[in-house]
């Protein structure tokens, strides 16, 4: 069987503007967990939706920042 | 070296007059033409053999020697049957195997390599055979040491017979040399020296194992680069790239330099004063190479060029300094690579397919040292590389690795430019590891976030009694009804909404049942709304915290109530007025005041909502 060339998931032009795109998202939720955070009292917090809004915000960040990392030369 | 050869010829017309091999005499050299390449400082002897089987066996193996002291400096031998009638034809087909071999009966200061035959040479046939054989080192400078305004003169020393374990019918023997002076060579009968072209020969019957010296003595000016240590790190990223970093520590491997060097007589007259030096360095690296860059310790060198084409990228590099003989220069060439032209997936394995050697032009490697990096997670490793090389494996710790990454290593010793063929490095890759790297960034930011959330929730007051902690206590519990009171009269206010929703549905669409039900739903919501409200107030008034605030909410739930009243007044008209069909003029004098009252209302309401906001 002739050999396939592997290439990456993701083509690499895209690696810029995902890692944008992913970042900007990440940074939002973050901000919006923070609002959260600072807003409410100790009685009416909720874990469920602070841990919600931070696994989300978390996993954007994570792949936003690894999308960052391999658009600017260091491929991990 | 003249010594040796003197001993060694004697010694070869002795054994040949005192025996002769009942082996050796099957095969005969019908007709040999040997070409020796001196024009660069790698020494290529192209030979061109024809070969007959004399005897009445079927012949498997033919066996080339070279002297111990040529051998030695051996760096590559391939030899190709050639399938084509004539010259001109070039030999097609991968070389045949050679290994290193030591027959009977020999002398000792032989090397043998015998070549395996495909298909066995049968009785009175013969074949043609094209044997290359690279050799460094192989030109001594001679004087070792010169000045800079002295020519760089070199001794090869080589047999004009072809010294073989056959007997050679007829062979003759052409040298190249570079475009520049011939200082002396043996001449023998029949020597012609035209141009740049040496010719001896040809000789007729010479028996086997026969050696006849001769010494050329000529001037070669080509770049002498000797890289001492070479050590190729190839790394493997699965995101699309492959990475090769080169540390280079070359030196001018020809006649050593004495005396002063003198920058202006370089720069005015190059080729008067410092012809043997070398300048400038060509690489060629493969098409589409990108992040180029080349520094050594002290940083960037910025003395070099690129450009490339869909074939190649051609770099020329410029060390910080022209180099003489002796002299020596280390640095660093790195480059990135697209991944899909050199990794590729065959049998559930992923392989690179990589070029062994060091992609600059005619450089002599004493030892390379290629460093395959592997990412995490890869298993079943194996390498495949044309000729023998040492192997062993090691561990490289990079970016987000947890246990590191495999590295092969692969060691050869005495490179040239031949070497410089593709080689393979197989392993086993699940595609799912690749996810381990952006799930530890993941984890790495959920665990901020939990910190955080672990922070606002922990009580890290020392005393649970003092003032100011229960003071805060209460405050927060006058904070969350508030906020609980707010979120009450927002659905209040939504109800509201809905209600003047359906009003606008009905003078749409006319349909007065839909219109009583929203009402009937929206009345009993609220009904509801002011059965919680209660606990929450009486609360607010008994705690002394919210004192400042108490008389804003009371407005506000006054007021909202005020407005809720009134709206279910002008719902109720107007529902009546279309039962009773009058004009739409009837219906706005009959809500015109409840209306304005309506909207004032509605809007100290949201101030007010607003202003608890901020609290």
């Amino acid at each position: 069987m002739a050999p396939k060339a592997i290439t990456s998931p993701v083509p690499d032009s895209l690696y810029p503007t995902l890692s944008v795109l992913t970042l900007a998202i990440g940074l939002v939720l973050t901000a919006s967990f923070f609002i959260y955070e600072a807003t409410t009292s100790r009685k009416t917090r909720s874990l469920a939706q602070e841990l919600t809004t931070g696994a989300v915000a978390s996993v954007f960040l994570g792949f936003g920042s690894l999308f960052l990392l391999i658009a600017c030369g260091v491929y991990v | 070296m003249l010594r040796f050869a003197l001993t060694l010829l004697l010694f070869t017309l002795a054994f040949g007059v005192l025996s002769s091999s009942p082996v050796f005499s099957d095969l005969i050299l019908a007709k040999v033409d040997r070409r020796i390449d001196l024009t660069s400082q790698i020494v290529r002897i192209t030979t061109s053999l024809k070969v007959e089987n004399a005897g009445s066996n079927p012949i498997s193996e033919i066996l080339l020697s070279f002297p111990e002291n040529q051998a030695k400096h051996l760096a590559y031998l391939t030899a190709t049957l050639n399938e084509g009638k004539g010259k001109g034809k070039a030999s097609s087909g991968a070389g045949l195997p050679t290994e290193v071999v030591i027959p009977k009966d020999v002398p000792d200061s032989l090397t043998f390599y015998s070549l395996s035959l495909p298909k066995g040479l049968g009785k009175g046939e013969s074949l043609l055979l094209d044997v290359l054989a690279v050799f460094t080192h192989a030109l001594e400078p001679f004087p070792e040491k010169i000045s800079q305004a002295d020519i760089q003169l070199l001794l090869f020393q080589d047999t004009a017979h072809f010294l073989s374990p056959y007997k050679v019918m007829v062979q003759s023997l052409a040298v190249k040399l570079p475009e520049a002076r011939v200082e002396s060579y043996t001449k023998l009968e029949g020597t012609k020296l035209s141009g740049s072209e040496l010719k001896y020969g040809p000789f007729h019957n010479i028996p086997p194992f026969s050696y006849l010296p001769i010494i050329i003595h000529f001037e070669n000016n080509q770049p002498f680069a000797v890289a001492e240590e070479l050590v190729r790190e190839i790394e493997i990223s699965h995101w699309g790239n492959v990475q090769v970093t080169e540390h280079y520590n070359l030196f001018h491997g020809g006649a050593k330099s004495k005396g002063e060097f003198s920058r202006l007589d370089y720069q005015a007259r190059p080729y008067v004063r410092g012809a043997s030096a070398f300048r400038r360095l060509v690489a060629r690296l493969p098409p589409r190479a990108h992040s180029v860059y080349y520094r050594d310790e002290i940083g960037n060198i910025s003395t070099s060029s690129l450009w490339g084409d869909s074939k190649k990228t051609e770099l020329e590099i410029e060390p910080r300094y022209p180099l003489f003989g002796g002299w020596r220069t280390a640095f660093t060439i790195g480059y990135g690579l697209p991944l899909r032209d050199f990794l590729f997936e065959s049998d559930g394995k992923r392989f690179l397919n990589f070029s062994f050697g060091s992609p600059i032009n005619e450089l002599v490697i004493d030892t390379l040292i290629v460093k395959v990096v592997l990412p995490e997670g890869s298993k079943d490793i194996s390498a495949s590389v044309p000729f023998p090389v040492k192997q062993w494996q090691e561990t490289k710790f990079s970016h987000l690795d947890l246990v590191g990454r495999p590295v092969v290593v692969l060691e050869k010793n005495n490179v040239v430019p031949e070497h410089n063929e593709h080689f393979q490095v197989y392993y086993k890759f699940n595609s799912l590891s690749m996810l381990r790297e952006p799930l530890m960034l993941i984890f790495g930011f959920f665990f901020l976030f939990v910190a955080c959330i672990v922070y606002m929730h922990a009580d890290l007051s020392i005393s649970k009694s003092s003032a100011s902690y229960l003071a805060k206590v209460q405050w927060e519990e006058v904070q969350a009804t508030v906020q609980q009171i707010h979120n009450i009269i927002s659905h209040c206010l939504t109800a509201h909404d809905k209600l003047e929703a359906s009003l606008r549905d009905l003078s749409r669409t006319g349909d007065v049942q839909a219109c009583k039900a929203t009402r009937k739903s929206v009345d009993s919501l609220l009904k509801g709304v002011s059965k919680d409200l209660k606990p929450l107030v009486t609360f607010l008034q008994s705690s002394p915290q919210a004192a400042h605030i108490l008389p804003k909410v009371e407005e506000l739930i006054a007021k909202e109530r005020d407005l809720q009243e009134r709206l279910m007044a002008k719902h109720t008209t107007v529902v009546d007025c279309y039962e009773k069909k009058l004009g739409g003029r009837e219906i706005e004098n009959r809500i015109a005041s409840n209306q304005q009252k309506i909207t004032s209302l509605r809007q100290e309401v949201d101030d007010l909502m607003d202003f608890i906001d901020e609290i």
